[in-house]
């Protein structure tokens, strides 16, 4: 009945008391869930009969908000566990034993009279203090398939068995879409529609779809909307300096405008079913409506574009990159270095032209991986050179992305040591050398070194850099290298740091964590089992970390790593002109078709993401290369 | 059915007063949410008022949307939109003048959410567009603007319908306008209606492809899913290599760190959810391996992938080559790398959970569950794979140095044991830990982390415990030998978790194999550990070892647990507590007596059901000249120590101190005075007692019934399936003065099996005794006066179930009999002595209860001189006419140690003879009988218990009788039976040839009533 569509029964947005602050319902889809339903009954399978009713109830908005509570005092945080642990019992999320049901949950309507019943999937997703959830329409059988997971009494399914949730999934694209919803749902909460930036190597950076529209409709332009500074993706990688790791709310949440959600619900899934997601677009033809624009003669005009550029032509492209590092400087780990780049575009060209870009040295680059835009038609690569040709819609827009291992030096390099020499004192050096290799056009805006001690009170620090100024917060000493405005360029420097520091005593402190006083109950600490780590030869060093390492909280799912388990550095850059992969493009390779005299302009940015100097004297977290099979 | 006025949204919306603007969103957002539920009865709304609302109006397409939601929502198919619903077809009809204007510029929007309209009627109601469908093809033809994509959906959605009512149009082929969302419902339908035609026209699987293949290299991951269910579709439209295409695109997918990471799940879900890409899977291992970087659950779900390739690696070439299994171990080390921390941080930690998930993950990837639930696939070959032994060398590995993960260890084996289809996983682990683990280590106090994994092994049947034993001995004695001052706690702590092990075992296993390690183990903790309370544990233990049988004994253990499952919290589960239950209603219960029995061993002679409670009646009728004799001449008999002490023996106590007396007199009071120092006195200390002996057993089978016992899983000896009692209390209690009874307990009894009752239990008491079906039971009573009675019982007990059951028991019936001691004797009398005391007291108090002698002023101090006994006698006779034999046979058999002496030539030799009766005063000549003369005096006018012999006509037979000397001249015994507290009975039986003459003398009145019962039932 859903087919491959992905239809929304209906969306709340809970705050984290358990309120709904925003629900939407859609009428339509809901008499589709009940009409499959009732089919399946019709069908007559004796056994279900018993249970068919319970689904077809909708709860009201204090009733999911009640589920939500009740879920999340069940699985100890709001989104679960996600792993079957000693505390997971049938009928949970974390029963099924998967990462996912973190994000694809349950929820247990208790009603008062007779049975309750459950909603799945519900997809959740944790935006600015909200939780917006999304509940798509699926068929009956897949949602028997996964009360039957919830329900199955053995150690746990693998992807080789029939009705895995994998398989599941693999059949629900509404799931898909739903996350797609809940995505930009969550933006809007969050603020968070700002178009990706496009950086021009002359004048500021420029707007966006509106700022294009209102230039070309000669209304005069909107206020900019805040870009992030640099464009690095959000989603997945978080700070790792004293990041919270509770869902305990730091703060208040920012209320959102319920209009401007209810307006782009109106726009993008009337009837339910999603047609177009861009906030953009959607708001802007409700906002602006179409005024007499012309329509193209001989096309159709698609409908992510549904504006046509007027006025001076141009195509612009910018090269961001995000360089996540591991560096350890031993013998017997490698380093690791991976970079994440997105090429986005703004293409101000009239009417509805081809814009074909060929893409040359990917294997130079070892590209390892891209998607594109879905404007884009990407021809099969061959050898060094995949040409892409798309019709470029308005605004700016991400023209594809790509993963590519670092193909130059990394720009900083060089080790940190730690080494406790006592347990409220510390001796450290930095050796570092920035920007070796590197020629002309890169410049290196800034460079930051920080050291975090998210669970130590830095009582103070001594020791002068040879290079830079130090400062020093509650948490951590930052070691500004590189300040901005006097930024690196042509040149390579070397910096050395060595000192001490120093750090108030310890207090036990017990941060409550729902997290924690949930997985941890099965394994009590046991003082029988206290084992003298200094009699068994291992360093002072271990001795203190396993001491401190004793009340480490557990770390959620979304976390690569127990952060504060480790001592590190995290280096901080910018490096304009130039990719870190080698992966550029040649503006003067671009066409346009038809032909029109734009000129194309290319600019080029590398940040850093997680670029970690792990301490060379400490534990660090490493992975494994693949072998060859 | 003409549809009343709308409540709709007309109503709220048009009627004046118009609400202020700001509120009408709000307002449509209101009637939006609640058009749920329809109720079939309900109508639609009438008519559509969008069509009178200005084009231009702000709110305009909200309430569009509203009034369509409604209509869509309230109707049911099929409707015929001339007759049935004209306010439809009005709305269908605006809709489509609407949207019919192709390329119309301004309002483009206005024509898509038309068109948006028109489609969710569709949807709602099937086939309303049918009749359009050409229509539709030109518009969504002719259109231009962006509004196109909703005349495509309209179309293609009102061609789904068509082809699924059978009325079959061509698809539309164009997607480059549409956005990612937009496509993905086109795609849903496209693909069900090329679907539906692909029959006709195979051509168009190709089509497919060409129209939607280049959507795998799209970022929107709503495109790659939609581009899956295509390849799911329409198999023959995408070849091997597209396939590996699609599978490697979605493993990169994964690696994609600007998306969100659910949508990196999903890939990777994506990739194992689909049959076509399982066998693709192994080629993409090296995109699977973690990164530093990636999230904890991306790692988790990378070495499910990993996880996944080692089982196939494995599962595929394991005879083959030692390579295939080293290419699965080495991806296994490989990817535990990632979160390695695991080994050091603590076990709660995420880290240590993505690792033992990714073991669990690669042993039931290699052997799945199989879906009859039984054993699993691939058990066989995987216990004997490298790779299997692999996995146990680093668990082993991992537990010996790294003790933090034991717990988890133990956790995850026992998540194996839970599962029906990998238990045998789980006990091969448990046995391999036993195998290698235990040799490595070393007894002490660190020791003690690897508890849970031995608690783990203590559980399993499968696997042998002497290891585990002789490792616990050895901690034992190293905790012992560590035990100082500071140490106690520790030694407690850890003892204590060792005798818990120690518990566990004893519940799961067959005692015989663990008997004589386990029993050594707790033997020496007994004897040697510091701790108290751990000797005490290991005593308890012990006892259990020994004295309960085998099953029964793990079934009481495992009372109050829970059942095994995967989550049982680990500190709790060496101690169990008992859940409480709610007591079952006992009312409803049939009546405990039925099938539980508590019975005298030896019954009594006289079959009486009657007791005669001496209630103060008698006493406070009569005048001060009374019977009552044992007095209280200390200070005051406080009620306080004596509650229910009877009143009526301070009555009638007199100071007499004046008498005379000739020597006989002196020197009967001689023997009386030394004959009462050894009495004890009762309301002082503790009295005589006298023992009851029973038994007590029940039945099985109406006790089953009675409690609905789920009995254990019933062994191949009877023995399991009998239900037991635990922890007996059988408490009594009397009307009676029979002072306090104490309590008994019988710690464990089993049931008496169905059917066995006399032929199976032995006649043979001793053995029944001895028989585990079988308690005996020993009553004590203190009696404050002889005298037969009811004995109330009332038992409490727990059933396997930990069901207490409560109830109250038959009676045990006390007689007079039961009251019968041997006379205390003095203890500076010889032993050759004693016969010839127990004759001179005889005659003394054969004197003293000779109502007409002076003693009765006499008092006589009783032993700890506090209080004296007085003698007031009462004599009687009882004519027994029976032959000598009946009554000699009576007498050796219940009066044999009460008889003081024997005289009389025949009755001597018969006595002797029979070698029953010794020790007692043999005199060959029958002494001169005269004292008896006044034998038929009836001693008191009131004295209803000689109505017998008072009666004219007895007295004249009797008198008749006793008159030949030959016919009574066999000779006589005397007989003297001590009544606790303080009390004689004295017989002299004169045996005649064919009666015999029982003259009876007593200090205490009362009993006569049972004397005469007592000899009639003892010839009887």
């Amino acid at each position: 009945m859903s087919g491959g569509g992905c239809s929304i029964r209906a969306i709340w947005i809970l705050t984290p008391n358990d309120t709904v602050a925003f629900s939407r319902r859609f009428a339509v889809v809901e008499k589709r869930w009940r009409a499959a339903w009732e089919a399946e009954e019709g069908d007559g399978e004796g056994d279900r009969r018993g249970t068919g009713a319970a689904p077809l109830l909708f709860p009201a908005d204090h009733e999911v908000a009640a589920a939500f509570a009740e879920r999340r005092r069940r699985e100890g945080t709001a989104r679960g566990s996600g792993i079957r642990t000693n505390v997971s019992s049938v009928g949970l999320d974390s029963w099924v034993d998967d990462p996912i049901t973190r994000h694809i949950i349950s929820l247990r309507l208790d009603k008062e009279e007779g049975d309750g019943f459950m909603l799945w999937p519900v997809v959740l997703q944790k935006r600015g203090g909200y939780y917006v959830l999304v509940l798509p329409l699926v068929d009956p059988q897949p949602f028997r398939a996964y009360e039957n997971l919830l329900k199955r009494s053995d150690c746990g399914s693998s992807a080789k068995e029939n009705g895995n949730l994998s398989s599941i999934l693999f059949n629900l694209p509404c799931i898909t879409g739903a996350f797609m919803v809940a995505h930009v749902v969550g933006d809007i909460i969050t603020g968070d529609i700002a178009e990706p930036e496009v950086i021009i190597s002359s004048g500021p950076s420029v707007g966006g779809l509106l700022d294009s529209l209102t230039g070309s409709i000669g209304i005069s332009a909107r206020a900019k909307p805040i870009a992030s500074p640099v464009a690095a993706p959000t989603a997945s990688l978080s700070s790792p300096v004293g990041a919270a790791q509770s869902d305990s709310l730091k703060g208040g949440v920012r209320p959102f405008d319920k209009d401007l959600l209810r307006n782009f619900i109106i726009g993008a899934m009337p009837f339910g079913t999603a047609q177009d997601l861009n906030y953009a677009n959607v708001t802007s033809i409700r906002t602006t409506g179409f005024s007499g624009d012309p329509l193209p003669t001989d096309q159709k005009q698609p409908a992510w574009k549904p504006y046509l550029y007027k006025g001076r032509q141009r195509i612009i492209f910018t090269s961001l990159e995000t360089i996540n590092a591991a560096l350890y400087d031993r013998d017997d780990v490698p380093d690791f270095l991976s970079v994440s780049g997105q090429v986005t575009c703004r293409a101000e060209l009239e009417g509805l032209p081809d814009v074909s870009l060929p893409l040359t040295g990917l294997k130079t680059a070892h590209v390892e991986v891209s998607s594109f835009h879905h404007c884009v038609q990407a021809s099969e690569p061959t050898a060094n050179k995949q040409t892409l040709v798309f019709q470029p819609p308005l605004g700016n827009f991400v023209l594809m992305h790509y993963q590519a291992p670092c193909n130059i030096a990394p720009p900083v390099k060089g080790f940190y040591q730690l080494s406790m020499v006592s347990e409220n004192e510390g001796a450290f050096l930095f050796k570092l050398t920035l920007m070796e290799g590197y020629k002309s056009p890169f410049i290196m805006d800034f460079c930051m070194i920080t050291m975090p001690f998210p669970r130590r009170r830095v009582a103070s620090y001594d020791g002068n850099p040879s290079i830079g100024t130090v400062s020093m917060t509650e948490h951590s000493i930052e070691w500004r290298i590189v300040s901005s405005g006097r930024g690196l360029s042509g040149r390579s420097i070397e910096a050395t740091f060595p000192g001490t520091v120093k750090f108030l005593p310890r207090t036990v402190q017990r941060i409550n964590s729902s997290f924690r006083s949930v997985s941890s109950t099965g394994y009590t600490e046991d003082s029988d089992s206290e084992q003298d780590n200094a009699k068994n030869g291992a360093s002072l060093d271990d001795y203190i970390m396993e001491k401190i390492n004793k009340d480490l909280q557990a770390v959620d799912l979304e976390e690569p790593l127990s952060w504060q388990a480790y001592n590190y550095a995290k280096v901080s850059f910018k490096i304009t002109g130039g990719t870190l992969s080698g992966l550029t493009i040649d503006p003067k390779s671009v066409n346009v078709y038809p032909s029109v005299k734009a000129p194309a302009e290319y600019s080029m940015q590398a940040s850093s993401g997680d670029y970690i100097l792990w301490n060379t004297l400490g534990k660090c977290p490493t992975a494994a290369l693949p072998r060859e099979l | 059915m003409a549809p009343p006025p709308a409540p709709g949204p007309r109503c709220l919306l048009a009627a004046p007063p118009r609400p202020p603007l700001h509120l009408k969103p709000l307002l449509l957002s209101l009637v939006d949410d609640h058009l749920l539920p329809p109720s079939p009865s309900s109508s639609p709304p009438s008519s559509p008022p969008s069509l009178s609302f200005p084009l231009d109006h702000p709110r305009r397409d909200h309430l569009l949307v509203t009034v369509v939601s409604a209509f869509a929502s309230a109707l049911s198919a099929p409707v015929s939109r001339d007759h049935e619903a004209p306010h439809l077809a009005a709305l269908v009809d605006a809709l489509l003048a609407a949207a019919n204007r192709p390329n119309h510029a301004p309002d483009r929007a206005a024509r898509a959410l038309a068109c948006d309209a028109l489609r969710a009627l569709d949807a709602a109601l099937p086939g309303l567009l049918a009749e359009a469908l050409g229509h539709l093809y030109a518009l969504a033809a002719a259109e231009r603007s962006p509004a196109a994509q909703s005349y495509l959906l309209l179309l293609a959605s009102a061609a789904r319908h068509a082809v699924r009512l059978g009325r079959l149009a061509s698809g539309a082929s164009i997607l480059a306008v549409l956005t990612p969302a937009a496509a993905m419902e086109m795609m849903a339908i496209l693909a069900e209606v090329a679907s539906a035609v692909l029959q006709w026209a195979p051509a168009i699987a190709a089509h497919i492809k060409v129209q939607f293949g280049g959507m795998v290299h799209s970022s929107s991951p709503m495109l790659l899913h939609s581009l899956l269910t295509l390849f799911v579709q329409f198999p023959d439209a995408f070849g091997a290599e597209d396939e590996r295409t699609m599978a490697h695109r979605l493993a990169l997918a994964a690696r994609e760190v600007h998306r969100p990471l659910a949508v990196r799940l999903l890939a990777l879900h994506w990739l194992l959810g689909s049959v076509r890409f399982r066998n693709l899977v192994p080629g993409l291992a090296r995109w699977f391996y973690p990164a530093v970087f990636d999230p904890l659950a991306l790692k988790a779900k990378k070495l499910d992938c990993l996880a996944s390739v080692a089982a196939g690696v494995d599962g595929e070439k394991v005879a083959a080559a030692d390579r295939a299994s080293d290419q699965a171990t080495g991806l296994l080390d490989d990817g535990l790398v990632c979160v390695s921390a695991f080994r050091w941080l603590l076990a709660w930690s995420t880290e240590t959970g993505v690792a033992f998930r990714a073991l669990h993950s690669v042993l039931v990837g290699a052997a799945p569950h199989s879906t009859d639930g039984t054993r699993c696939s691939g058990a066989g070959e995987l216990l004997n794979s490298t790779f299997f032994h692999h996995l146990q060398a680093i668990l082993v590995d991992m537990a010996s140095e790294h003790q933090g993960l034991v717990p988890v260890i133990a956790d995850f084996t026992n998540r194996l044991l839970a599962c029906n289809s990998h238990r045998w996983a789980g006990e091969r682990l448990l046995r391999t830990l036993d195998e290698c683990l235990l040799p490595r280590l070393e007894p002490g106090y660190q020791l003690a982390s690897y508890y849970p994994i031995f608690e783990k092994i203590a559980q399993n049947e499968t696997v042998p415990q002497h290891r585990l034993i002789e490792l616990l001995t050895k901690q034992m004695v190293s905790l012992t030998k560590k035990h100082g001052p500071d140490t106690e706690l520790k030694s407690w702590s850890q003892g204590s978790k060792v005798v818990g092990i120690c518990r566990v075992m004893l519940k799961h296993h067959h005692s015989s194999h663990i008997f004589l390690p386990l029993s050594h183990l707790l033997v020496l903790t007994i004897e040697s550990f510091p701790d108290l309370e751990v000797r005490d544990h290991a005593r308890i233990c012990l006892r259990m070892l020994s004295c309960v049988p085998g099953k029964k004994l793990r079934h009481i253990m495992g009372v109050g647990e829970q059942p095994s499952g995967v989550t049982p919290s680990h500190s709790g589960s060496l101690y169990d507590i008992p859940s409480p239950r709610a007591a079952q209603d006992l009312k409803s219960m049939p009546d405990l007596a039925s099938y539980i029995h508590l019975e005298r061993v030896v019954p009594l002679i006289v079959k009486q059901s009657w007791a005669l409670t001496l209630p103060n009646f008698s006493v406070q009728n009569r005048p001060s000249g009374s019977i009552l004799s044992i007095q209280d001449v200390s200070s005051a008999p406080s009620e306080q120590e004596n509650p229910t002490g009877p009143t009526i023996e301070r009555i009638g106590y007199r100071q007499e101190t004046l008498r005379v007396m000739d020597s006989k007199g002196a020197a009967t009071l001689q023997i009386l005075r030394r004959y009462f120092t050894c009495v004890p006195d009762y309301l002082h200390s503790s009295g005589f007692k006298i023992r009851i002996q029973c038994t007590f057993r029940f039945d099985s089978e109406p006790f089953n019934d009675a409690w609905g016992l789920d009995l254990p899983v019933s062994g191949s000896d009877g023995a399991d399936e009998l239900p037991a009692l635990y922890a007996v209390t059988i408490t009594f209690s009397s009307s009676a003065h029979f002072g306090k009874i104490p309590s008994c307990h019988i710690p464990f009894i089993l049931g008496e099996p169905p059917g066995s009752g006399m032929d199976i239990v032995p006649i043979d008491n001793q053995n029944r005794e001895e028989s585990s079906y079988c308690a005996s039971v020993m009553i004590e009573l203190e009696p404050q006066e002889p005298s037969p009675g009811l004995i109330d019982v009332s038992v409490e007990a727990n059933t396997e179930n930990c069901q207490v059951l409560s109830g109250s028991l038959k009676p045990i019936t006390v007689g007079i009999e039961d009251m019968f001691l041997k006379a205390s004797v003095p203890p500076d009398t010889p032993r050759e002595g004693v016969a010839m005391y127990y004759q001179d007291l005889f005659h003394a108090l054969w004197e003293a209860c000779d109502s007409s002698t002076n003693t009765g002023r006499e008092t006589f101090p009783l032993s700890g001189g506090k209080g004296s006994a007085a003698i007031n006698g009462t004599r009687s006779v009882k004519l027994l006419e029976v032959t000598p034999k009946v009554l000699i046979g009576a007498v050796e058999r219940y009066l044999a140690s009460f008889v003081v002496s024997v005289s009389g030539g025949s009755l001597v030799t018969i006595l002797r003879g029979n070698g029953v009766i010794k020790n007692v005063m043999w005199e060959e000549n029958v002494p001169d009988a005269s004292v008896d003369a006044d034998a038929l005096v009836p001693y008191s006018p009131d004295n209803n218990l000689q109505l017998q012999l008072v009666d004219d006509d007895e007295i004249g037979v009797g008198a008749e009788r006793y008159g030949h000397e030959s016919k009574r001249d066999m000779g006589i015994m005397r007989v003297m039976i001590f009544l606790p507290p303080g009390y004689h009975l004295l017989f002299l039986m004169e045996v005649g040839r064919a009666s015999t003459l029982v003259r009876i003398r007593t200090d205490h009145w009362p009993c006569l009533a049972y004397v005469d019962e007592y000899l009639e039932a003892l010839i009887s």
